[in-house]
């Protein structure tokens, strides 16, 4: 149990910077998120945090001490690797066993805790077993079980449900999750996957091009996106946008396409003329009758039913439009869309960054 | 290619082809055989495929302590014989058990260690196996000399883990290439050390890797002729293959006594792949990654 505090954080590879001045602070008994795109530095920044990269500028220090030249073996930190990598030549109990043996604890203490976290993840009756005589998802609880084995201060995990089929992952990333809450170890976690960082989380880091994006709790993530990437990045189907220029009409606030489609706005804090990015995501539209008041109409395309809902892809004017429908929807050419109240997200579209409406503003997320 | 090998003349193909392998690999064995169990006297007649009439003699003669030559009694070569295999093995053991041990933890290095130059060096280490050994063999005399080497089992082995190490050098650097670093970083957070590390997880899922270059070192090390021929004067090192082609007298060559000790030459190798190739097994990695 450890906190984990990243301070200007840089990595170069020869001339190259890939990441640029991170900052995170991570609470002790945490379960963070790192998430990305491939090439995001999400991986290096785990790595660095183990011990296995060097760092190129900054500290990352651990319970308030800087370890940044200290060895990966004395960090107090497991790592659970995306392919695993268990020692195929030693026991399943051996593979568990293997860092306590490292360090010399008396035989049958460390059977002890071998068969105590056998016991937590199922695999008692496999302890006799070669890696090789085990499934997939046997393998990961293994590498799993090498991990806790010890009660390091800090877990890291590697994509570790990346090689996993999709029943077999949803299934471990609850067993994950449980067992986090359950040793309350601080925890790291790196994945490319947004509904494992958003169902697992206590918090979530969306790194871009090797810069923090935003970090927050999954929730206000998804709610409140401070900028465009954030806002495209989670949710699916992402979030629509649609390029308009605010205007004022006596008291009322809107967005209007250079087409005149008109959206209102809540007293967003921008001024007239701005040039902006509406956001909407496809689950805040709702189709309706054309005639509602407030409807704007759209021009649909394709309608995928997905069985529990269905995606209807359409166009407002020009700029494509997504709309999540629960329920099955009838082949039609056209239909009302009507906007869920506080569904509108503005984005001031030169900077990227998320303009707020007052009333909304209160208790966002400071880091 | 199945569909091509389950053809007739497919098979006939492959089927010749196998059999001229087998003929050119053991057709020399076998006539060394052959000749080691022919009487002495039907060594000068027409040869024949296989011996009209069988006879130990020629192996008598290696192992007893005195046989018939010629109508004579004479010594016989065993204490000779017996301390050029000795020889034998001892210098192809030496080297063998030396180039291993070195290009395991070497080509570790080459593979993991960062440090300026190291795949120049790398590079220049296996270039000398480019290098004719008779362009070598006289400063090497010198140096062996000065070194007062010479007829010792220090220099014979020296001179082989030079000449063999490189390519040994080159075979673990392939394997260790081969290996995810990420059972290494494992051990690392684990709490192992480099050298831990090296011996207790790399090593032992690089058995096939050793074993290979064991075996290549080995039989390259034990049909060395030239080395010996020079470095090796005296019975002290010197081994089969420079004792054997001694049996030829100004008077007499004694075809069965060297096909016999030639014959008896080629047990040892065989005995040391056939024990090693039971490690020689694939998918020791299996189980460790996905």
């Amino acid at each position: 149990m450890a906190t984990v505090d990243i301070y200007r954080l840089v990595k170069r590879y020869g001339a190259e910077e890939v990441i640029h001045g991170i900052d995170l602070a991570i609470r002790d008994g945490e379960f963070i998120s790192l998430i990305g795109a491939s090439g995001c530095g999400k991986s290096t920044l785990l790595r660095m945090i183990a011990g296995l990269e060097d760092i190129s500028g900054g500290t990352i220090s651990i319970d308030g001490r800087e370890v940044n030249d200290v060895a990966p073996k004395n960090r107090d930190i497991a790592m659970v690797f995306q392919n695993y990598a268990l020692y195929p030549h030693l026991s399943v109990a051996d593979n568990m066993g293997f860092s306590l043996k490292l360090r010399d604890v008396p035989k049958p203490e460390i059977s002890r805790a071998v068969k105590e976290a056998a016991d937590l993840l199922g695999l008692t009756p496999y302890l006799d077993r070669m890696p090789k005589a085990l499934s997939g998802g046997q393998r990961q609880r293994v590498a799993m079980g090498r991990a806790i084995v010890r009660k390091p201060r800090v877990f890291l995990f590697d994509e570790p449900l990346s090689n996993l089929d999709a029943k077999l992952r949803v299934q471990m990333r609850a067993e994950i999750k449980a067992l986090q809450r359950r040793l309350g170890t601080t925890s790291i976690y790196v994945t490319h996957d947004q509904i494992e960082a958003m169902t697992m989380s206590d918090r979530i880091v969306i790194l871009n091009g090797g810069r923090v994006e935003q970090v927050g709790a999954p929730l206000d993530l998804y709610d409140r996106p401070a900028n465009l990437f954030v806002a495209t990045f989670i949710g699916s189907p992402a979030m629509n946008l649609i390029d308009a220029t605010t205007r004022r009409d006596g008291e009322q606030l809107f967005a209007e396409t250079d087409e005149g489609v008109r959206m209102p706005l809540e007293n967003h804090a921008v001024a007239e003329g701005t040039a902006v990015t509406i956001g909407v995501r496809p689950e805040h539209l709702a189709l309706a009758d054309v005639a509602t008041p407030g409807a704007l109409r759209i021009a649909i395309d394709l309608i995928e039913p997905t069985g529990h809902e269905s995606h209807v892809f359409g166009r407002l004017g020009r700029h494509p439009l997504i709309v999540t429908h629960s329920g099955r929807v009838a082949e039609t050419t056209s239909a009302g869309v009507i906007v869920a109240p506080g569904g509108v997200h503005v984005f001031d579209r030169s900077s990227g960054r998320r303009i707020d409406a007052p009333a909304a503003s209160e208790g966002s997320e400071k880091r | 290619m199945r569909a091509r090998l389950s053809t007739l003349p497919g098979r006939i193909g492959t089927a010749v082809a196998v059999i001229l392998l087998v003929a050119w690999s053991l057709g020399p064995i076998y006539w060394s055989l052959v000749t080691s169990l022919t009487p002495p006297l039907h060594l000068l007649g027409t040869p024949s495929l296989w011996p009209q009439q069988i006879s130990f003699e020629h192996y008598a003669k290696l192992f007893g302590a005195t046989s018939m030559s010629q109508g004579n009694t004479v010594q016989s070569v065993w204490p000779q014989f017996s301390a050029a295999l000795t020889n034998s093995l001892i210098t192809s053991g030496l080297a063998t058990v030396v180039t291993v041990a070195i290009a395991a933890f070497g080509a570790y290095a080459f593979v993991r260690l960062e440090f300026p130059g190291r795949d120049l060096l790398f590079v220049a280490v296996v270039a000398t196996l480019a290098i004719p050994a008779y362009t070598v063999m006289i400063p090497l005399y010198r140096l062996m000399i000065s070194l007062k080497l010479i007829d010792t089992y220090t220099g014979i082995t020296l001179i082989y883990v030079s000449a063999f190490l490189p390519l040994a050098l080159w075979l673990m650097r392939s394997v260790y290439q081969a290996m995810p670093i990420s059972l290494e970083e494992a051990a690392w957070l684990d709490g192992a050390g480099r050298v831990y590390t090296l011996v207790y997880i790399v090593l032992p899922l690089s058995a096939p890797g050793l074993i290979a270059s064991a075996i290549l070192t080995f039989l390259n090390a034990w049909g060395q002729f030239m080395v010996p021929l020079v470095f090796s004067p005296t019975l002290a090192t010197k081994p089969l293959t420079v004792l054997i082609p001694e049996f030829v007298t100004r008077n007499y060559i004694d075809f069965g006594l060297m096909n016999a000790a030639g014959i008896l030459a080629i047990i040892p190798p065989v005995l040391l792949v056939l024990f090693l190739n039971r490690y020689l097994v694939s998918g020791l990695m299996a189980g460790a990654t996905k």
